[in-house]
Order: C-alpha cells, then structure tokens, then sequence
C-alpha cells in the first residue's frame, strides 16, 4: 500500500476553513450555554417549584441522550417546530448549546451548593440581603469551583463539535470525511485529522489543567 | 446556708434582649421549651449546659438565622420581627460569631472585616477599610491585613470574624461557642479578645463550653438543660453554690468541684 500524503497539503485551504469552524463553534456554543446554564441553575435552585421543574427537565433530558442523537433531532425537528429555515450551522449550533446548557446548568448549580450554609448565615447576619449574599459571598466562591470543570466541558466540546458533521455543516471532521471520500486516501485523511486535532486539543487541555491548579480552593 | 444571691446589677435597666415563652422542636424533640430569659444591656451572659441543650439554638433563634416556633423575643423594647426583609435591619444591629468562624475564604482579613460597612451600610470603601483596620489592630492582627483565611491559624481567623462582627458597630455580640473549634493553644488569644470586650462594657451573650472563662468575665450565667433553664444567676452562684442538684452534676461531670 502506497501513501499519498500531498493529499493533504492539496486541502489545505479546505482543512484550514473547516479547523477554524471548528473552533467558531466551540467558542460561539460555550459563549451560549454559559449564560444558558447559569439561568438554568437559577431556575433549579429558584423557590418556584414549576420554574425549578422545568429547568429539571431541560437538563435531564439534554444529559440524558447522546448527542448525535440531538443532533439528528434537532435537523428534522427543529424544522416542523418552527416555520423558519436554519442552516445547517444553526441546527448544528443549536444540538451543541442544548446539550452543553444542561451540563452546564449542572455545573453552576454544584457549584453553588457546594458553598456551606454557615457562609450564607455569616452573610445573613451581618445584615445583608440574599441577593448581596449570592452576588458578594456566594457566587465569587461558587465561580473558583465552577471555572475547572467549565474547562473540562471546553475540552470535551471542542471535540464533540465532530459530530455535527453528520448533518453537513462544514467544520473539521466533515471537511476530512468529505476530502477522504473523493479521493479514497482514508488513512491519510484519518490521520490529518487526528494530528490537526490533537495539535488543537493539547493546548487546550494543557490551558484547562493549568486552570484547575490556579483555581482549586483552599480552605 | 442562707446567702441570697447577689441582685442581678443590671436588672434596673429594661432588658435588651427579653426572650418570652420561646419554644423549637425538630420533629418530636423539643430543642426549645419555653424559654423565659432577659439580657440586660452591658451586661456578659453566658450560655452553658450540656451538648443539645438548646443553648446554640437559642442563640441561632435570636437574630433570625434559625426562627422560633414560638413565643416572643424583643430586641431593644421591639418584638423581633419575621419576615426576612424586616429581620435584616435587626441583624445589622447584632454581631455574630460563629464556631468555625465562617470566614470569608476569598477575601482577605481586611476585607473580611470591611465588607459588612460597605456593602450593608453603603460606607465608602477608603473609610471602611480604614475602619477594619483599626479593628485588625484592637484584635491584635494588624499584620494580617492582607492574609486570606486559609494563611491564618484558627485563633487568628477567629479573632478575624470578632473584628468583622464588630464592623456593623453592633448593640450585642452573639457568640456560638467562638472556641470550641480551636486548638487549645489558640483559645486563649481568642478568650483574651472577648474578655477586652467584655471590660469596654459590651453587651455579650456568649454560649460556652469555658468554664473558667465563664467564671470570670460573666455576670449572669444561665444554664440550660434539654431545652429548658435549668438554673440562673451570677457566676459565683452557679460555679460556687448551684442551687440546683443537676447544675452540680453538670459542672462536676467537668471537673468543677
């Protein structure tokens, strides 16, 4: 068997587009599931029982399937839910922020349940309201507990995204599928695609246990 | 023997604290059974009796954290009132310490202290921390200022939480056994920072496990048993000559005579 490596210096502009995909919808889905699952956990730790349930719902449900799966139910679903056409981008975007929103939402709320009553309670009797506590003694503590695992989820993400290839949008691993497909060079393109990513991934996994280290808590 | 206890000095004053009826039960345990007690302004009082008899919750009761199924208790002439908005200005006016200090771990002793001032009193930030400061240096741990908790040994981050207690400028000072959580070698300092304050006239209700303590600095020593007082009156009564068969056995059980 014969390797033709200039296979891939020939895509290279098609390999570079779809790695840059790639890392627009890690950073355009964290950038929505964060402040999705912040409002999540709020509504799970919030005292009205329907919004709490509702918010229980959402999560166990996203958390609970696989992802190709929302992905793939997200582009036939989406569509007789709602009367307006998505990209195939939008649909992929939106199966990412559904299933990273309910880890996130878990996340936050851990996080904010792991800060002791007895904070809460040396807020509350210096006088200050529940919301000075949550914004001045809670949230502050929560974040240093929240920030590694957010890292971790980053890191898995960014490798997930390959799973919208399924419905054609055209990051990474569908850019390579689709080049390994027209010029039957599988093993080639197989390998391209693992060292582009692990080049991308390292980085990042390297970043997200210096993050963890930075931001343990000591007490 | 016939002695009379001493008059309790303060008792001519209406009482800052009055307790009336004051009842708690978790599930069938009455944790509180009607508690009829009064703290007298500049007055030390001091909680004691054996573990789970009421004595922390009673405290915990007194400023909201841990609301009462029964009975009344009047801050200040003002029956303590329970909705959380109405409470909160009550808080403000009443410093708590706590066992396991409850230190805030992300900020540091400075702002610890200065954190109550600015964001419940609104005070400028530069006053505040001038403030804590001072507080820092009566609490002896001027050096510490810029020292997260985790960098200070028990003694210290409690001694931290009494300067942050006494940032709001409080009218009385809770303390939920401030050293039971102490290795014996930082009770002390601990001990000797509320004994200052007890000698600047402050009101202080403090439930204690420190029985020589206690006998020191208390006025009036009320000792609690399941839920109930057991006994009242001033230390040389309760340590010396406890009126109360139980009261003997208790503070025997602890190597008191």
């Amino acid at each position: 068997m014969t390797l033709d490596w200039s296979i891939i210096w020939l895509n290279k502009q098609e390999l570079a587009e779809g790695a840059l995909m790639t890392i627009v919808l890690t950073v355009l889905t964290m950038g929505l599931a964060v402040p999705l699952g912040i409002v999540l956990a709020f509504m799970r730790l919030s005292k009205w029982r329907s919004l709490a349930f509702l918010s229980l719902c959402f999560v166990e449900l996203f958390r609970n399937i696989p992802l190709i799966l929302i992905v793939y139910w997200s582009f036939y679903v989406i569509p007789i839910l709602i009367p307006v056409q998505f990209s195939a981008f939008t649909t992929g975007l939106v199966a990412l922020v559904l299933c990273v929103s309910a880890y996130n939402a878990e996340t936050f709320r851990a996080g904010i349940n792991s800060v002791r009553q007895g904070q809460t309670n040396a807020g509350l009797a210096l006088g200050m309201s529940q919301l000075q506590v949550m914004k001045e003694i809670i949230l502050p503590q929560a974040a240093r507990r929240v920030l590694p695992i957010l890292a971790t989820t980053w890191v898995s993400l960014f490798k997930d995204t390959s799973l919208v290839s399924v419905i054609a949008v055209g990051e990474l691993s569908h850019v390579a599928l689709q080049i390994r497909s027209q010029s039957f060079r599988v093993l080639e393109m197989l390998t391209a695609m693992a060292v582009i990513y692990w080049i991308m991934g390292y980085p990042q996994a390297k970043l997200s246990d210096w993050v963890r280290k930075k931001f343990e808590v000591k007490e | 023997m016939t002695e009379t206890a001493p008059l309790r000095r303060a008792a001519t004053q209406r009482p800052l604290l009055e307790y009336k009826h004051v009842r708690k039960t978790f599930g069938a345990f009455k944790a509180l059974d009607d508690i009829s007690i009064n703290i007298y302004p500049g007055e030390v009082v001091c909680f004691i009796g054996p573990s789970g008899s009421g004595k922390s919750t009673l405290l915990r009761g007194t400023n909201g954290l841990d609301p009462f199924d029964g009975g009344e208790v009047f801050f200040d002439g003002q029956i303590l009132p329970r909705k959380q908005s109405e409470v909160r200005k009550v808080r403000q006016r009443m410093g708590m310490v706590f066992q396991n200090f409850e230190l805030f771990p992300h900020k540091t002793a400075l702002q610890n202290v200065a954190i109550g001032p600015i964001t419940v009193l609104n005070k400028d930030r530069t006053e505040a921390e001038q403030q804590a400061m001072a507080l820092l240096a009566k609490v002896g741990l001027a050096d510490k200022a810029d020292n997260y908790p985790v960098n200070l040994s028990g003694g210290q981050q409690q001694r931290v939480a009494i300067a942050r207690a006494l940032a709001m400028q409080p009218e009385v000072l809770l303390f939920d056994e401030p050293t039971s959580a102490l290795d014996p070698e930082t009770i002390g300092e601990v001990l000797s920072v509320m004994k200052t304050l007890a000698d600047e006239g402050r009101t202080m209700v403090i439930v204690t496990h420190e029985m020589s303590f206690a006998r020191r600095v208390a006025d009036w020593v009320i000792v609690f048993e399941r839920g109930q007082v057991l006994e009242e009156g001033p230390p040389e009564q309760i340590f010396e000559a406890p009126k109360v068969q139980r009261t003997k056995e208790f503070l025997s059980h602890l190597g008191w005579a």
